[in-house]
């Protein structure tokens, strides 16, 4: 019938029917309405602000150091620049992994709950378009708003107190692991959203990690090295050029990304199971 | 014409359970092209659940079925780009408005051009009676206006089949006849799957009926034919006069099932069921004339009014269990 209106036909490859306007419709959820300028504001001055406070303003932890400790850190200003890198990496990572699982804890499970999925799913839309779209489109947002706008603004102060520009290459290491980490809790909620049809669960297991995951680590060492739950500090002490074991390094960053994955697989996996 | 051209929805022992509670048994549907089917039950029937079955929201436990002869389950993508679906509660984006909702529904179906699939959503809005509130929120609608908002969305990519979930249910009568009127002036083009318990709304619109009855398809037929009630065809007669032997020799006429008499002033009040109604039209009223003492004060074959055949067949079916 609808060859009568005169109208082309959406010609998509068929595994991911109803991806791009799907896309287009999660995309919109952020720069078309005031959630994208909400979101820039409140990281980079929480970030920015904190990092620039521990840069520039009076700092009890720089005068309570000792002297091995700014020797170590090449001097005094190097010792302040390992402060303010200490705030934005180690505070930043978890608190950027709380504000992506609050963010993200909502989308999957309120369509579910309000309707809106079952309607979208009744056009000719792929469960797997659904799921990608919703990831591709809050994915970015969050890497660019979360992470990358804060991180810009604290490059600049590091560089500004630095009197040169800081280290290029160690600090974007660093900042691809507070990426890396925020994604495994993205996707971890994301799939948890698939799993369960109550908010409380998504929350308590995505916050559990994020809080209590250091906790876990400490009673079980070797879980750092598969798990998140170290890369605070694997990202300050990448930034800091500090030495630090390759191993738990390489292995707790590959272990985030391998986790990221699995759950993408399995939130495509139970998405195509649910029933409306 | 072959079966699938024929019928639009065809179902086989369909079936659906969650965990111990059996939603539909063993449904065998047929819809038939350019019909406007009414799908009626009481609440809990199981229609909503063979919706969502036919359009692969749910899966069947047992089973099959076909939708314009493409497989429910496998082919389900296929299927919904000829559907257009209204859900009992239709559900709508917030944060945009009508037009954009509308909009963002015919993108899934056209690429292009965008002039021509806003003029689309323009004639929708036209249909339904929304132009002038187009632009404004969705939060500010009424239930009138979402319900023919959610018609409008239905019905943009011209589907061949529109499957509508208690489209009138929660409205007003204002609303209902809105929602009646624009299903009346798409039957022209569209086959239309309803389901409903507002009976007065499938004897005013529909002309194929189901009825649901706990999971169980009790009756399906062309609307003439459920209002004909699980009895078949009965005339009735009301006699004065000597009629002896009456009843005897209606029992030997080959097509008289079944005679029921009741008194009343003075007059008797016959209801005979018969199998063949060309035959009884013709012969029953000479018949009963043949004899001079009998007069014939009222004669005619008996109408169900739909609630009557539907609380006819759905009793009737709860004694059988």
């Amino acid at each position: 019938m609808s060859a009568n209106l005169g109208l082309q036909k959406t010609n998509e490859w068929k595994p991911l029917r109803g991806f791009s306007n799907l896309f287009s419709k999660e995309n919109r959820g952020w720069w078309g309405t005031r959630r994208w300028w909400i979101n820039a504001l409140l990281w980079t001055v929480l970030l920015g602000g904190l990092t620039a406070i521990m840069l520039f303003g009076p700092n009890e932890e720089v005068l309570e150091a000792t002297e091995t400790e700014i020797a170590q850190a090449g001097g005094l200003t190097g010792y302040t620049l390992w402060v303010g890198l200490n705030v934005f990496f180690q505070f930043g990572v978890s608190v950027l992994a709380i504000g992506t699982i609050i963010l993200s804890q909502d989308l999957i499970i309120g369509e579910r709950q309000n309707g809106v999925a079952e309607w979208l799913l009744s056009k000719p839309v792929t469960r797997r378009a659904y799921v990608l779209a919703k990831m591709a489109a809050h994915a970015m947002p969050i890497l660019a708003l979360l992470v990358g706008l804060p991180s810009a603004v604290v490059y600049g102060l590091l560089s500004l107190k630095a009197g040169v520009l800081f280290p290029l290459a160690p600090f974007l290491s660093a900042v691809g692991i507070m990426a890396a980490h925020t994604l495994f809790y993205f996707t971890l909620t994301l799939m948890l959203g698939t799993i369960f049809t109550h908010r409380g669960p998504i929350l308590g297991i995505a916050l559990g990690s994020v809080l209590g995951g250091a906790l876990i680590g400490g009673l079980i060492p070797a879980l750092f090295y598969v798990t998140p739950w170290k890369l605070a500090e694997v990202a300050w002490m990448t930034a800091t050029g500090q030495a630090m074991s390759p191993a738990l390094r390489l292995s707790s960053v590959a272990a985030t990304v391998v986790w990221s994955i699995v759950f993408v697989f399995v939130s495509l996996a139970k998405f195509e199971k649910l029933e409306y | 014409m072959n079966q699938s051209d024929r019928f639009v929805i065809e179902t086989e022992s369909l079936s659906k359970s969650y965990g111990d509670v059996q939603a539909l048994r063993k449904v065998d549907l047929k819809v038939p092209q350019h019909s406007i089917f009414g799908f009626l039950g009481p609440n809990g029937a199981g229609k909503t659940t063979l919706m969502k079955v036919l359009l692969g929201l749910a899966r069947p436990t047992a089973g099959s079925g076909t939708i314009f002869g493409h497989d429910i389950v496998t082919e389900s993508v296929a299927i919904r780009e000829r559907i257009g679906y209204l859900p009992q509660h239709p559900r709508f984006i917030e944060y945009m408005t009508a037009r954009e909702n509308l909009h963002l529904t015919a993108k899934f179906f056209f690429s292009g051009p965008e002039a021509q699939i806003r003029a689309r959503c323009d004639e929708m809005l036209d249909l339904v009676g929304l132009s002038d509130k187009a632009d404004r929120s969705i939060k500010g609608f009424s239930g009138g206006e979402k319900q023919r908002l959610g018609i409008a969305m239905a019905q943009v990519n011209d589907p061949d089949l529109l499957i509508l979930d208690e489209p009138a249910s929660a409205l007003d009568p204002v609303g209902r006849k809105a929602v009646l009127d624009v299903m009346a002036r798409l039957r022209e083009h569209t086959t239309i799957f309803y389901s409903t318990h507002i009976l007065d709304d499938v004897q005013r619109v529909s002309d194929t009926v189901a009825i649901l009855n706990q999971g169980e398809l009790v009756a399906s037929g062309p609307i003439e034919q459920i209002l004909n009630g699980k009895d078949g065809v009965i005339y009735t007669m009301a006699l004065k006069g000597h009629r002896n032997g009456l009843g005897e020799r209606l029992a030997e006429l080959p097509w008289v099932t079944h005679t029921t008499v009741a008194q009343q002033n003075g007059t008797s009040v016959w209801q005979v069921s018969v199998s063949d109604e060309a035959a009884a039209e013709k012969d029953l009223l000479r018949y009963v004339l043949v004899d001079p003492a009998v007069m014939v004060t009222e004669f005619s074959r008996k109408t169900y009014e739909l609630e009557e055949a539907f609380m006819d067949i759905v009793k009737g079916e709860e004694n059988v269990r």
